[in-house]
């Protein structure tokens, strides 16, 4: 009598291969980030303030970091170059996609143009930017030199605008990946759709806003995920083009945790904020995540 | 009256010419069918009738005006595409309104349209879904609804039915057809399936390479096709292509066949007009069913039997005449089996002949 037994069937290798090929990778992941984070959450209940110390203050950390003003000018900052970058950039990346979606010459080129800020690193788009927007340097010289002397930009240097600045780096560089996935949604698109749209009459705006981006949605909400936990992580676009200043000012939380942790001994505080972030990107990619999970399963 | 004129359009995009010269005319109420194999510039034909592409030369007459310079949404036409090309987001009253919302139709009005197209289509019960939970079928309808509900004077349908499994393809081919009986406005409708451009069309242009081949009805198109290509590309299983000479015997203009049971002359009708190409090389076109089993005593072909085909009705009978393979549609009592020996006659008033060089019809 025969009889069938699964796994038997394998040898020991090629039952154990695959385990242990993914061992260390999983066994870094679960130290490093899943460990990591677990440590930080326990530092943010601590009394730490240089170095890392182990007396349990409860939630301490947590009111100190809610009564510090400037973070508070981190969170808010935070709203303000989120909201923006992410609806400035998506604004500009539709824009630029639909634009190029007309059937024109040298797309191609085109394409990779805009598509190179996101090449770069954050900090080579912060330093670049931090010149030109320099009002001793940049665009302020430029038209000083050209002999309007009256005009001035300097938001770079100013405690109100310092903040604006990032958000004009972060759409420059953010802009074009977002143009590069709407074009590929775009180019999804049935061209007749198009075409049946017109002999309806609607004209190419009306066609856009009422069909072809309505149909694109799926692609909105992949690109407003990766755009948000951008914004929220953004931290080496704020260190290299402002600093964070002048002042504070242009803080958001991720250079603020920094500062707190790394810089001014309050380690305990910097956990605490730390922990806040990833209860806000998790408030994001959570429901995502379960949304996107649920949906596969149902398809 | 005239319902659509098109008077020596041509395309070419650089030194490709899609087009080369279409003159079609035909009268409100018509349905007129363009056909051919893809590639043949009906897909493009159709996109200049709706005003999508420019032609780069000639006229185009909807009604009584030239629509040369008249924006799609201009020419009171509404058309059905291959995909459907229905607007996913929007359900299916969105889909058939959209038209309507655009062109400022009072919302009354709307509802009304609605209403009606979607009982003739049976459709109403659909009216809430998306396009994304319509069976294609169902799509189809609502394609047809959006159409409708413009209530054009041109319709136009690009290859409607080629999405769809076959027999929804059948059931909705008499759809169609009942429709335009129902309705009667002009239908242009571009197919390359044969049996599409028979069954449904009151004029059929038959393209290829961008040329019409031949323009008429459907019984002219089938009983005297212009060109070989016409005769190849009409009717399904197609025309017997046969290469014979022409021949004189007993004062008879005719042609001599050559099958396994040896050569016989067989006269064609009126033959005396093919006198002057005596001894010339043609080529006979006779349809399937055209070849007849011969009765018990009358002159036939012994032709001897290589493969058979039932098809339910008919047997479709697989032979050689003058070395070309030959089917014949019989009877499936009537049919051999292969290796058996048929006598076989063609029927004369209906067989055609064909130039060899210009490959036009001589008869």
């Amino acid at each position: 009598m025969t009889q069938f037994n699964g796994p038997a069937q394998y040898g020991f290798a090629e039952r154990w291969l695959p385990r242990l090929v993914l061992a260390p990778s999983f066994l870094l992941t679960l130290v490093f980030v899943y460990g990591f984070i677990a440590w930080n959450g326990y530092l943010s209940f601590t009394a730490s303030r240089l170095l890392p110390n182990y007396e349990w203050v409860g939630l301490a950390q947590y009111e100190t970091l809610f009564a510090n003003e400037r973070a508070w000018v981190a969170v808010k900052n935070l709203f303000i170059f989120g909201g923006l970058f992410i609806g400035g950039g998506m604004a500009m990346g539709i824009l630029l996609a639909v634009f190029l979606d007309q059937k024109i010459r040298g797309e191609g080129v085109l394409r990779t143009l805009y598509l190179y800020p996101m090449a770069l690193s954050f900090i080579v788009t912060g330093t670049a930017w931090k010149w030109m927007l320099n009002p001793g340097l940049g665009l302020e010289k430029l038209v000083h030199d050209w002999g309007f002397t009256s005009f001035t930009f300097d938001w770079l240097v100013n405690p109100d605008m310092s903040i604006y600045t990032v958000v004009i780096a972060g759409i420059w560089q953010s802009s074009g990946f977002v143009m590069a996935l709407f074009l590929a949604g775009l180019r999804g698109i049935d061209d007749s759709i198009i075409k049946a749209a017109q002999i309806d009459g609607a004209s190419l705006p009306r066609i856009y806003w009422r069909i072809v981006l309505p149909a694109l949605r799926p692609v909105f909400f992949s690109t407003l995920m990766i755009l948000a936990h951008i914004a929220i992580k953004s931290f080496d676009l704020v260190m290299a083009l402002t600093g964070g200043g002048p002042g504070f000012s242009s803080d958001v939380p991720a250079t603020f945790m920094y500062a707190s942790a790394f810089t001014r001994g309050q380690m305990g505080v910097g956990a605490a904020s730390a922990m806040m972030m990833l209860a806000t990107v998790a408030a994001i990619v959570v429901p995502y995540l379960y949304s996107e999970l649920r949906g596969s399963r149902n398809a | 009256m005239g319902a659509l004129a098109i008077k020596n359009v041509t395309k070419r995009f650089g030194d490709t010419h899609i087009l080369k010269g279409i003159d079609i005319h035909i009268d409100a109420g018509q349905f007129l069918i363009l056909v051919g194999p893809s590639g043949c510039g009906k897909s493009t034909l159709m996109n200049i009738i709706a005003g999508l592409e420019a032609p780069t030369s000639g006229e185009v007459q909807i009604g009584e005006r030239v629509v040369n310079d008249v924006a799609p949404k201009d020419r009171d036409i509404a058309m059905v595409f291959q995909s459907y090309a229905l607007y996913p987001t929007m359900n299916v009253r969105q889909n058939i309104a959209f038209g309507m919302e655009t062109r400022g139709v009072p919302r009354k009005e709307q509802e009304e349209t609605i209403t009606r197209v979607s009982k003739m289509l049976q459709i109403d019960h659909l009216l809430d879904r998306k396009p994304g939970q319509l069976s294609g079928g169902q799509r189809q309808r609502v394609a047809m609804g959006r159409a409708l509900a413009r209530n054009p004077t041109l319709f136009l349908f690009d290859e409607p039915l080629s999405n769809l499994d076959a027999k929804l393809r059948v059931e909705m081919r008499t759809e169609i057809k009942q429709l335009h009986h129902r309705l009667k406005t002009t239908i242009v409708y571009v197919t390359h399936d044969q049996i599409e451009a028979m069954t449904l069309g009151d004029r059929i242009a038959v393209m290829k390479d961008g040329v019409i081949q031949q323009f008429g009805s459907p019984e002219e198109i089938y009983e005297r096709p212009a060109n070989l290509f016409v005769a190849g590309f009409i009717g399904s299983p197609s025309m017997n292509f046969i290469d014979c000479h022409l021949a004189e015997q007993g004062g008879d203009v005719g042609i001599s066949l050559q099958s396994e049971g040896g050569v016989r002359f067989v006269p064609l009708l009126d033959g005396r007009r093919f006198a002057d190409r005596l001894g010339q090389k043609v080529i006979l076109g006779v349809r399937p069913e055209q070849i007849e089993v011969a009765e018990e005593g009358e002159p036939a072909l012994e032709c001897k039997v290589h493969l058979t085909e039932p098809t339910g009705p008919d047997t479709m009978i697989f032979t050689q005449i003058n070395g070309k393979e030959v089917i014949a549609r019989v009877h499936p009592r009537a049919a051999g089996r292969p290796g058996d020996s048929m006598r076989l006659k063609l029927d004369v008033r209906k067989v055609v002949l064909f130039d060899p060089q210009t490959e036009a019809r001589l008869n």
